[in-house]
C-alpha cells in the first residue's frame, strides 16, 4: 500500500511499499521521526483516508469499497480512538462524552454502559464532571472509556501519552494495555516513545515513508 | 521588517480570511446606515434651507384670524415696503363627480414678495416660473389636487359659492407651510374670488396674512413701530422665526431616522470587535515568528495600523454604496408626500462618514490588532507562555466612546443619540439576560436528550458567550422590523376595529344657526347615525376669577359650547354637571383646566364682539377625544346662547351608499364646510406607512448588522466547529448526525431570537396602543408566522451556508490538530 499526495511543486511520496497485517488482539506500535509518516499511516489503517496506491482491509472488509459514510460505520462499529491532545467535547460531562460515542455506535440505553465503562478506568467518582474540572490523565482516561465502551475490535492510539508527564504517562499506558488485555482489543500505537513501543508484541519503524518491522514481542504486562 | 510591505503581505496573504470580510462588511454596514440617514437628512436640509430665505414669500409676515387692519399695510408701503395680502383655510372643494378637502389661498397683487410659484401646463409637463397671477375665475391646483378632483385643466370646479376654472398645475409655492407633510392637496385662486365664495362666516378658520417685504432698514422701523401695537391675536414672523421652525421640522426628521441608524451602528460595532478578536486570534503565531525573526514590535503595530486602514477605505466605499442605495430608497417611498423635490445627492458629508469610519475602526477593531505587538516571541516555543495582556479598561472606553461620538455629532441629536444608545443598552441587556436564560435551559435539556439532539444543544452550551451575543444582536434586529412591518399595521387595524360602529365618519363646520333646523332635518332624512349638532362660540378668555388670565397656547381666542346634559364621551371627574335650566355654570375638560389653571369655583369670563358671558366652574371632566364626536374643552349653561354669535358643528357617521346625496345636502350650503373624517384619517395613516417603510429601509441595515455578527461569531468559532465535526467523523458518526447537530443548534438560536423579537415587538406593541391609542393590543398571527418565519429562514440559513465547509471537514483532521 502507499499514500502520495500531489502538492504545488509536484507529487509527494508518503508512504511506499507498506505492507502489514494486525491479528487480532495482537499490539503494534509505530514509530518513527516526525515527518516519516506515523500519523498518516495510522489514518489510512483506520479508514479517515484510502490509500493511493494498494488496499487496506479492516476486519475482512477493503475499505477502499466503502464510500466516506461506510467507512465511517465500519469505525462506528469496529474502531476505537485515542488522541493525543484527549479531544474530549468540553461542553459534556465525562459520562456524557462516552454516552455520545456510545450513541453513534447505535447504544440505545448508553448510559448504564458508560457509567460502567468509567468504572473501569477509575473515574466512577468523576461522572458528572467536564473536562475542564479534570486533570490531564483523567480527561485521557475519559477518552480511554469513550475509545473501548462501544466494544471495537481494534483501539487505534496516537501519542497517547504525549501531552502528560512521565507518571501519569505510565498509568495511562498501564490502562491502555490493561484494556487491551481484558477486552481482547487489538491494539495499534503511534509513539515517540521508545519504552511504551516496547511493551507492545510487534514495533514498525517508519523511515522516509518505508515500514521496517523491527522487533518481536515483549511482555505487555 | 518595512511596515508597508508587511501591511501589504498581510492584506493579501489574509485576503480570503473570513475574519477579515467580517471585518470589512461589518465597517461597511455601519457607514452604510449612517450614510443613508446622513444623505437623506442632507438633501431634506438642502430643500429645507432653499426654501428658508422664501418660507414666507416676504421679509415679514402678519398673520391673524380677523382681516389685519388697513393702517398696518399704509404704515408699511410709507416706509417703502411691498405688501401683499393672503387668505388661508381649508375646505371642500367640488368637481362635477367628486370633492375634497383642500388648502386654499386667495393671494392678492403682488404675492408672492420673495420667491416665485413654479407652474406647469399640464400633468407630466416640465414646471416653469409664472409670470403673474390666477386670473378672476381662474384656479391653480397642485397635481393630485386634479386626481382627487377628477379633473382636467380647463374644467370647472367649485369653492364655496364660486365657480372656477382650472388654467395651471401648481407644482411650487415658497410659502407652502411648515413641515415635510401635507395632508390635503394645495390651490390658489384670487382673493376677491375667495371672499366672494361665501366661506367666512362668523368663527370661520380663515388665516388672514399680510406680507410685507423691502430693504432691511425700513423692516426694522416697520417692524419696531408695529410689534408694540398688536393684539395678542396677531402674529409678526420674520426670516429669523421661519428658519427656527425649517430647522425644528429638520431635526424630527433625522431625529426618527438617527434612531434607526444607531441600533445598525452598534450592532454592526459588535460585529466588527468579534471580527477583530478571530482576525487577531489566528494572528498571534505569524506574530511570534516574525518577533523571534527580529521584527519590531512598533512595525508590527503600524503595519496592523496600515491594514487597518486598507480595510477602512474598502469599507467606506461599501458604506458610501449602500448607503447611496439606501437614501434613494427612503427618498422613493417617501416621494409622493414631500412638498418639492429634493436636491441631488451631495457628495460633502461623504468625508465625515469615512472618518467615522475610520474612528469605528479605531475605536473595535484596533485595539485587539494593536496588542498584536505585545505577542511574546517565546510563543512560537511553547504557547502557554503567550500572556495575553488585560486590555486597559481606560482604553476601551475611550475608543468605543470616541467611535461612537461621530454618529451622534454626524446625526447632530447628543440628547437622543444618549437616549438611544441608553435604551438600546438597556433592550439589549435585557435580551441578553432572556437569552442567557434561555441558553442555560436548553442546555439542562441537552443533558435530557439523545445523540444529534445533545450535540447540537452541547453546541449553543460550549459557546456560550458568542450564542447570547448572536441571539440578542438577531433578536433587536428582528425585533426593529418586525415593529414597523407588523405590529404598526397590527395596531392601525387594531385601533380602528377599536371604534365603535356609529364613530363619526364626517363633521360640517361653519353652519350658520338660521341653517342649523334645515340642516338637522336633512341629515336626518338620509339617514346618517350618531348625528349631533352643536353651537360653537369663538371667544375670549378676559378674565379669571378677577383677573388677567395667564398667557399660553391654551388661551386668547378658544372655542366654547352649550349644552343642558352632559354629551357623549364625557365623564365628570369632579363637582357635578348641572341641570337643565341651570344658568352662570361652566364645565371644563381636565386637560384645559390644568393647563389653564383653574379649579372649581373659579369665575370665567369670556368675550366674544363685544359680548360677554360669564360663569362659575362647577364641574372638570374627562373628556375621549378619539371618539370622534364634537368635543369643547369648555361647555357652559345654555343661556349663552342668547349672548354671544354662534355657528353650528355636526357629527355624523354618513350611510356609505347616500354619500352623493350627502354632497348635495353640502353644496346647496356653500359656506358651510363638509369634512370626510374618514379620508382624513386615512391619509394621516397613509404617511405614517410611508415614513415607517421608509424607516424599514434603515431598520433593514439593523438585520444586516445582526446578520453580519451571527456570521463574525461563526467565523469566530469556525476552528472549533471543524474539529468538533472532525471528532464525531473519526468516532464512526454518520454526516447526518454532524448536519443535524448544526441544525439543531441553529434551530432552537433562531426560536429564541424570534421568540425575544416577537415577545419585545409584541410589548412594544402594547405600551403603544395602551399609551398612545388606549385600547389593549393583541398580537396576530402574522407577528408569530412572519417572527418565526425571518427568523428561521435567516438564522438557519446563514448558520447552514457558513457552516459548509465544516461539514466537508475530513475525519483525518483530528489526527493534525494538536
Amino acid at each position: 500500500m502507499g499514500f502520495h499526495v500531489d502538492a504545488p511543486g509536484g507529487r509527494l511520496d508518503i508512504l511506499h511499499d507498506i505492507n502489514l497485517a494486525l491479528m487480532p488482539g495482537e499490539t503494534l506500535a509505530i514509530i518513527g521521526a516526525s515527518g516519516s509518516g506515523k500519523t498518516t499511516l495510522l489514518g489510512l489503517l483506520a479508514g479517515l483516508e484510502l490509500p493511493t496506491a494498494g488496499s487496506i482491509q479492516l476486519d475482512g472488509a477493503p475499505l477502499e469499497d466503502l464510500d466516506e459514510d461506510g467507512r465511517a460505520e465500519l469505525r462506528r462499529k469496529r474502531v476505537g480512538f485515542v488522541f493525543q491532545s484527549f479531544h474530549l467535547m468540553p461542553s459534556l460531562t465525562a459520562r456524557e462524552n462516552v454516552m455520545l460515542a456510545l450513541e453513534i455506535a447505535g447504544v440505545h440505553a448508553p448510559r448504564e454502559p458508560a457509567e460502567a465503562a468509567l468504572r473501569e478506568v477509575g473515574l466512577d467518582h468523576r461522572l458528572d464532571h467536564y473536562p475542564r474540572q479534570l486533570s490531564g490523565g483523567e480527561q485521557q482516561r475519559v477518552a480511554i472509556a469513550r475509545a473501548f465502551a462501544p466494544g471495537p475490535v481494534l483501539l487505534f492510539a496516537d501519542e497517547p501519552t504525549g501531552n502528560l508527564d512521565r507518571r501519569t504517562g505510565d498509568q495511562v499506558a498501564d490502562l491502555l494495555f490493561r484494556i487491551h488485555r481484558d477486552h481482547g482489543t487489538s491494539l495499534v500505537l503511534v509513539t515517540h516513545d521508545p519504552a511504551l513501543a516496547q511493551r507492545c508484541d510487534r514495533t514498525a519503524v517508519i523511515t522516509d515513508g518505508r515500514l521496517e518491522m523491527q522487533a518481536e514481542a515483549a511482555d505487555p504486562a | 521588517m518595512n511596515a508597508w510591505r508587511l501591511s501589504s503581505r498581510l492584506l493579501l496573504r489574509q485576503g480570503r480570511s473570513g475574519a477579515l470580510w467580517m471585518l470589512v462588511v461589518g465597517l461597511g454596514v455601519a457607514a452604510a446606515a449612517l450614510t443613508a440617514v446622513t444623505l437623506f437628512t442632507d438633501r431634506v436640509g438642502r430643500a429645507l434651507e432653499r426654501q428658508a430665505g422664501e418660507v414666507l414669500a416676504a421679509d415679514l409676515r402678519i398673520s391673524s384670524r380677523a382681516r389685519p387692519a388697513d393702517a398696518l399695510a399704509e404704515q408699511a408701503e410709507a416706509l417703502g415696503l411691498s405688501t401683499a395680502r393672503l387668505l388661508e383655510l381649508d375646505t371642500v372643494v367640488y368637481s362635477d363627480t367628486e370633492s375634497a378637502l383642500f388648502e386654499i389661498k386667495g393671494v392678492g397683487g403682488g404675492y408672492p414678495l420673495r420667491g416665485r410659484l413654479q407652474i406647469a401646463d399640464a400633468p407630466g409637463d416640465a414646471d416653469r416660473p409664472a409670470d403673474g397671477l390666477p386670473g378672476p375665475g381662474e384656479a391653480w391646483i397642485e397635481p393630485r389636487g386634479l386626481r382627487a378632483l377628477a379633473v382636467d385643466p380647463g374644467q370647472p370646479i367649485w369653492v364655496g359659492e364660486r365657480e372656477l376654472v382650472v388654467t395651471r398645475l401648481l407644482t411650487y409655492e415658497p410659502d407652502r407651510g411648515e413641515g415635510p407633510f401635507a395632508l390635503a392637496p394645495r390651490l390658489i385662486l384670487p382673493l376677491p374670488d375667495l371672499l366672494e365664495a361665501g366661506l367666512l362666516g362668523p368663527g370661520s378658520r380663515a388665516r388672514h396674512r399680510l406680507l410685507v417685504a423691502g430693504p432691511a432698514d425700513a423692516l426694522t422701523d416697520y417692524e419696531q413701530a408695529v410689534r408694540p401695537i398688536l393684539d395678542d391675536r396677531t402674529r409678526l414672523t420674520t426670516i429669523r422665526d421661519a428658519e427656527n421652525q425649517t430647522s425644528e421640522a429638520l431635526d424630527q426628521a433625522r431625529r426618527f431616522l438617527a434612531v434607526a441608524a444607531l441600533t445598525a451602528v452598534v450592532l454592526a460595532a459588535v460585529a466588527v470587535l468579534l471580527a477583530a478578536l478571530r482576525f487577531a486570534e489566528a494572528q498571534r503565531d505569524l506574530v511570534a515568528v516574525l518577533k523571534a525573526f527580529g521584527a519590531r514590535g512598533a512595525v508590527i503595530q503600524r503595519a496592523m495600523l496600515l491594514m487597518l486602514f486598507g480595510l477602512v477605505l474598502c469599507a467606506a466605499a461599501l458604506g458610501a454604496l449602500g448607503g447611496g442605495i439606501g437614501q434613494h430608497l427612503i427618498a422613493e417611498i417617501l416621494a409622493g408626500n414631500l412638498q418639492e423635490p429634493l436636491p441631488p445627492v451631495s457628495l460633502a458629508p461623504l468625508p465625515g462618514l469615512a472618518a467615522f469610519t475610520l474612528l469605528l475602526a479605531v475605536g473595535f477593531a484596533l485595539p485587539p490588532l494593536a496588542a498584536l505587538r505585545h505577542v511574546p516571541p517565546m510563543r512560537i516555543l511553547n504557547r502557554s507562555l503567550d500572556q495575553r495582556p488585560r486590555a486597559g479598561a481606560l482604553g476601551w472606553l475611550l475608543a468605543v466612546g470616541v467611535a461612537l461620538l461621530l454618529p451622534v455629532l454626524q446625526l447632530g441629536q447628543p440628547k437622543l443619540a444618549l437616549y438611544v444608545l441608553g435604551g438600546s443598552a438597556v433592550l439589549a441587556l435585557a435580551l441578553a439576560l432572556t437569552a442567557w436564560g434561555a441558553v442555560r435551559i436548553t442546555r439542562l435539556l441537552g443533558h435530557r436528550v439523545r445523540g444529534t439532539y445533545r450535540f447540537g444543544l452541547a453546541g449553543l452550551g460550549r459557546r456560550q458567550a458568542m450564542s447570547i451575543v448572536q441571539t440578542t444582536a438577531l433578536g433587536l434586529g428582528l425585533m426593529s422590523l418586525l415593529l414597523l412591518m407588523v405590529v404598526r399595521t397590527e395596531l392601525i387595524d387594531q385601533w380602528r376595529a377599536s371604534l365603535p360602529d356609529d364613530t363619526p365618519d364626517h363633521f360640517m363646520v361653519n353652519i350658520q344657526p338660521d341653517q342649523a333646523d334645515a340642516l338637522r332635518e336633512d341629515l336626518a332624512a338620509l339617514g346618517v347615525d350618531g348625528l349631533q349638532v352643536r353651537p360653537m362660540a369663538n371667544a375670549n378668555l378676559v378674565e379669571l376669577t378677577g383677573e388677567d388670565p395667564p398667557e399660553n397656547a391654551f388661551t386668547g381666542q378658544v372655542n366654547l359650547s352649550w349644552i343642558d346634559e352632559l354629551p357623549p364621551a364625557n365623564v365628570i371627574e369632579r363637582g357635578r354637571f348641572w341641570s337643565p335650566g341651570a344658568t352662570g355654570e361652566i364645565s371644563l375638560a381636565n386637560r384645559w383646566a390644568e393647563r389653564v389653571g383653574v379649579g372649581l369655583g373659579d369665575r370665567l369670563t369670556f368675550d366674544a364682539g363685544g359680548r360677554t358671558f360669564s360663569g362659575e366652574v362647577t364641574s372638570l371632566r374627562e373628556v375621549d377625544w378619539g371618539s370622534f364626536n364634537v368635543n369643547f374643552f369648555i361647555l357652559v349653561t345654555p343661556e349663552a346662547a342668547g349672548d354671544l354669535p354662534h355657528q353650528y358643528v355636526a357629527s355624523f357617521r354618513a350611510p356609505p351608499d347616500r354619500l352623493e346625496a350627502l354632497d348635495r345636502i353640502a353644496r346647496d350650503r356653500p359656506n358651510v364646510t363638509l369634512l370626510d373624517v374618514g379620508a382624513l384619517v386615512d391619509r394621516v395613516f397613509q404617511i405614517i406607512d410611508q415614513v415607517s417603510r421608509a424607516a424599514q429601509v434603515v431598520f433593514a441595515f439593523t438585520l444586516v448588522a445582526g446578520l453580519v455578527v451571527l456570521l463574525a461569531a461563526l467565523e469566530a468559532t469556525r476552528d472549533q466547529r471543524r474539529s468538533e465535526a472532525a471528532l464525531l467523523r473519526t468516532l464512526g458518526a454518520p454526516r447526518r448526525m454532524v448536519r443535524g447537530g448544526l441544525l439543531v443548534e441553529y434551530g432552537v438560536m433562531a426560536v429564541i431570537a424570534a421568540g425575544l423579537a416577537v415577545a419585545g415587538a409584541a410589548m412594544v406593541g402594547g405600551l403603544l396602543a395602551g399609551e398612545l391609542f388606549g385600547f389593549d393590543y393583541r398580537p396576530g398571527a402574522g407577528l408569530f408566522v412572519l417572527g418565526f418565519t425571518v427568523s428561521v429562514v435567516l438564522i438557519v440559513g446563514a448558520g447552514w451556508l457558513g457552516n459548509r465547509d465544516v461539514l466537508k471537514t475530513p475525519p483525518v483532521r483530528i489526527l493534525r490538530a494538536r
